[in-house]
């Protein structure tokens, strides 16, 4: 089954810093209803940035929505079924219960795929239909025709790095979306982010965001990433609780991107050098 | 005492990681010195894609060799290698009235070269020079690295306690760096330079500057020799990579000035359009001067460049910046015993420059395709399987609801799994060939049989050969005969094409070199890339090139399948003949030692977990075979023509239990 989290938007502004125009575009790509497609390693803001644009869109809309926002994080067992629904059993008789991507549609919510190419091929024919002018979202087992909702939008990411070629996106389906490249922020903007989402000070942020920096000149070395600013985040929010910086680098950090002890032994070296 | 063989591994990756590009780990002893280089092994020093670090450093641990590296990498972020006399003749007063153009001084003069040559003993300025960079950059990697500082303490205090003592300046003044503030006594003004260096953003040419400034005090302190040690100028690695550096200015002066040339012939071609039928006004003569002058200036330029580069390539070794090296040990037979760290392996991505003549590949591919896949196909998964009864699915699973409302019926509770779901079938394997790329490769399949001169005659010519072997040769004539290497490409793209619909991950690689510290592997095809075009090229590039150092290759190819992560993991070796190399065994012509470092380096992948298998098309391959392979692994080709063949069932043989 799916895993779908929903996000519910509330007063508070999910804190998003822009690193270049992305808001902009995304505003555009949404008022002509064009379907986006983020791109850009683990862990850089695709997510958070979704949330935030959601926050925006939503805020003055005359449609309150519940759920703004369905969120599918796909992984290589999700087939069509999990994103469109299926009959259940209950009581004497079998139900049909919408999937994640039939609510939205239904709806008018973002519907978000985290990570499409894991997720099996059948699913990616799926959103042919929703992506182009047509709108509609077909559904064989009832045989009903969806007609999307004005409001509805699809947004899919991917993260060009660690899928095998084997995984990649298929043309067709690329190019029926906007795509938006995300990757890591420079050292000043991260140093900004780290020490607006832990809440550190701005020479502590700064020291991690350089271990970032120079993590991620590694990367292609047994592990497939470089260190995710979200780990940045986690190694300020362990040293904002008193744990001692190497301590919280090593578990946040270094224990967390590589199994490989060589590599472990090379990312501590570095840590340990940059940190006072 | 440190070795640097027990950290190299992490420190190429702690050095990636600071300075954002790759630079091979070596040891001092590796650096192929020429005479007129001043170099010791004894400190550590770099080249332009190589730090050069000590065997063995008499230090309290292993911390010593980091700060060593980030020594050398701090040259770098500090611009020592930027400086350009040019520059420093314009800002620095008191150099200006040191300098007068030495005779033979031309455009490709090192700028380091003319900076020493302006004082009576230039090495002396030298060492002078890198007295004051070395504080300079160690006032910048304490800002930049406040970790490093506690390591530096640490191995400065062991420095200070072992170094022997002496009076010379440059001495105390790296006593004065390592933290004896107390023994600068006279000297403390040149300690107070130092210390400027280091507190602040300072340039290279702060130094040049504190050099002019010291450098006759600190001279009177020696009592020189008509020939002492510091008259001569040497050539120095820091001149080197100096030059390094420019070359690439000038290439970006290069670019410039083609950009230019070609501004001005369009602009000429347009105004010769315009211009058709006048009787000329002489614009176009001046133009057709200018373009003249800079075509010139950039074939000086292009002359220039290309000099430097292999002046700097003879200096410093043939850039290897594009591979990535490791150190393997290697069994000695006749001592019974490891040579620790002993061969160096290059591994280089091999590109096809797509002019590759790919075509007889592709038809290889098409001949051999349906028999590799009949036999292939007796070892696939069946690609997606329908799985009934379970939890979580696509489809409900109509007997499992049947058998759950007869349940709920009679009151008892039912089994939860009534979905079915389709579930693809995964084989985990990872295979390896390895393929011998050295010269002998390059030979003809059939070697011409050794004409009997005895008997021969003249007139019997014709006569000697039967009708089917002059068909053959006449066949043989016709085009240009086939290769070994050719049948061993063709054996590789038929077995990459079937692997790759069989979804199996396997790597291409080959393998050549000369002497220990360069073998070479040459990655045509990880095994995490898709089969596409680019590894056709990759495959058609695989050319004969040297020796067969085998167990080092073999060393190098187990330990990326072990870092392949897959739960099946096979190494196939591929070659035409015994390991040999220029220094693999004290005879070259015995090739005992390398038969049995061979046979060590396949027994120790055996070990590991990985299935070895060496396939050979030396037919007296069988002697030898028998003593490097366990169990008998291995496969002596007769025809090469069956290799993809041959091939095929060793691989499903091996994968397919």
């Amino acid at each position: 089954m799916s895993q779908a989290e929903n996000f519910y938007t509330t007063d508070t502004e999910p804190y998003y810093l822009a690193l270049n125009d992305e808001v902009e575009i995304f505003h555009a790509a949404y008022s002509a209803r064009l379907p986006v497609l983020l791109k850009g390693p683990t862990g850089c803001g695709k997510t958070r940035f979704i949330e935030h644009m959601t926050w925006r869109l939503y805020r003055e809309t005359a449609n309150p929505l519940e759920v703004p926002l369905i969120t599918v994080s796909c992984h290589e067992d999700l087939t069509a079924t999990d994103m469109v629904g299926r009959y259940l059993l209950k009581g004497d008789e079998t139900v049909w219960s919408d999937g994640p991507l039939t609510r939205a549609v239904r709806t008018g919510a973002i519907c978000y795929l985290d990570e499409i190419v894991e997720a099996r091929k059948d699913t990616t024919v799926l959103i042919h239909s929703l992506t182009d002018h047509r709108r509609i979202l077909p559904i064989d087992k009832t045989g009903e025709l969806v007609n999307a909702h004005s409001e509805f939008l699809l947004v899919i990411s991917y993260n060009p790095g660690y899928q095998s070629v084997l995984k990649d996106l298929k043309t067709s389906t690329r190019q029926r979306f906007v795509a938006l490249d995300f990757d890591y922020p420079s050292v000043e903007l991260e140093s900004i982010i780290i020490a607006h989402e832990a809440d550190i000070d701005a020479a502590q942020a700064e020291r991690l965001a350089v271990i970032g920096e120079r993590v991620r000149n590694l990367k292609q070395h047994g592990f497939e990433e470089g260190v995710s600013t979200r780990l940045l985040i986690y190694t300020a929010d362990l040293m904002n609780a008193g744990i001692a910086p190497r301590r919280a680098a090593e578990v946040a950090i270094i224990t967390a991107i590589s199994d490989d002890r060589t590599v472990q032994q090379a990312v501590a070296d570095i840590v340990d050098v940059i940190l006072p | 005492m440190a070795v640097l063989a027990e950290t190299e591994d992490t420190l190429a990756l702690f050095t990636e990681g600071i300075a954002g590009r790759y630079f091979h780990i070596k040891a001092t002893d590796e650096f192929n010195n020429h005479r007129r280089l001043a170099y010791t092994t004894e400190r550590a020093s770099q080249g332009g894609d190589a730090l050069y670090l000590p065997e063995q450093v008499d230090a309290p641990d292993n911390s010593c060799y980091r700060v060593l590296v980030m020594e050398q990498l701090g040259l770098r972020e500090c611009g020592t290698f930027t400086f350009r006399m040019e520059k420093a003749l314009q800002n620095i007063a008191e150099l200006n009235a040191r300098y007068t153009e030495p005779k033979g001084a031309t455009a490709r003069t090192g700028d380091f070269h003319l900076l020493f040559g302006c004082f009576a003993q230039p090495a002396l300025a030298t060492d002078l020079f890198n007295l004051l960079e070395k504080s300079r950059v160690q006032g910048h990697l304490q800002r930049a690295y406040p970790g490093l500082r506690r390591h530096q303490q640490s191995y400065y205090q062991h420095l200070l306690l072992t170094e022997e003592l002496s009076d010379d300046p440059i001495n105390i003044g790296h006593r004065y760096l390592w933290g004896e503030i107390s023994g600068a006594g006279q000297w403390s003004s040149l300690g107070t330079a130092l210390e400027y260096l280091a507190a602040t953003e300072t340039s290279v040419y702060d130094s040049v500057r504190a050099l002019c400034q010291f450098y006759d005090e600190v001279a009177a302190s020696y009592i020189f020799q008509p020939n002492s040690l510091y008259a001569e100028q040497d050539e120095s690695m820091t001149d080197w990579l100096n030059r390094e550096q420019r070359v690439e200015e000038w290439d970006e002066q290069l670019e410039k000035v083609d950009d230019m040339v070609m501004a001005l012939e369009m602009l000429q071609a347009e105004n010769m359009d315009a211009e058709r039928g006048d009787t000329g006004d002489g614009a176009v003569r001046e133009a057709d001067v200018d373009i003249n002058s800079l075509t010139d200036e950039r074939d000086t330029l292009k002359r220039r460049i290309d000099m430097e580069r292999s002046s700097i390539a003879h200096a410093l070794g043939a850039d290897r910046s594009a591979a990535r090296s490791f150190r393997y040990d290697e069994w000695d037979y006749l001592q019974r015993r490891y040579l620790s760290h002993w061969c160096r392996v290059y591994e280089e991505t091999l590109l096809g420059t797509g002019e590759e003549d790919t075509a007889s590949l592709v038809e290889a591919v098409r001949t051999f395709q349906p028999m590799v896949q009949k036999q292939l196909e007796q070892i696939r998964p069946s690609g997606l399987q329908r799985v009934s009864r379970v939890q979580d699915g696509d489809e409900l699973d109509l007997n499992a609801i049947v058998e759950a409302r007869q349940d709920i019926r009679a009151g008892h509770s039912p089994d939860e799994r009534f979905y079915s779901r389709k579930e693809r079938l995964h084989r985990d394997v990872c295979t390896i060939f390895l393929v011998d790329l050295s010269a002998s490769t390059d030979d003809p399949i059939d070697p011409p049989e050794p004409f009997d001169w005895a008997n021969y005659d003249e007139n019997t010519d014709d006569n000697m050969r039967d009708p089917w072997y002059s068909d053959l040769a006449e066949g043989e004539d016709e085009g240009p005969k086939r290769k070994i290497i050719d049948i061993q490409r063709e054996a590789m793209v038929v077995m990459a094409s079937a692997l790759d619909a069989l979804g199996d991950s396997y790597g291409i690689y080959g393998f050549s070199g000369y002497g220990k510290d360069c073998v070479e592997v040459f990655v045509a095809k990880e095994p995490n890339q898709g089969f596409s075009q680019r590894t056709l090229q990759s495959i058609a590039a695989m050319k004969p090139k040297r020796s067969t150092r085998m167990g080092a290759a073999i060393r190098h190819s187990t330990h990326k399948l072990m870092q392949s992560g897959h739960a099946m993991k096979v190494l196939m070796v591929i070659s035409d003949g015994f390991p040999q190399d220029s220094d693999y065994g004290p005879e070259r012509g015995n090739h005992d030692y390398g038969v049995e470092d061979t046979a060590r380096a396949l027994a120790e992948a055996q070990q590991k977990g990985v299935e070895t298998f060496c396939v050979t098309v030396d037919r007296s391959g069988q002697d030898y075979l028998k003593r490097m392979c366990p169990d008998s692994r291995y496969l002596v080709i007769e025809e090469m023509a069956d290799l993809p063949g041959q091939l095929t069932k060793v691989y499903a043989a091996l994968t397919g239990r």
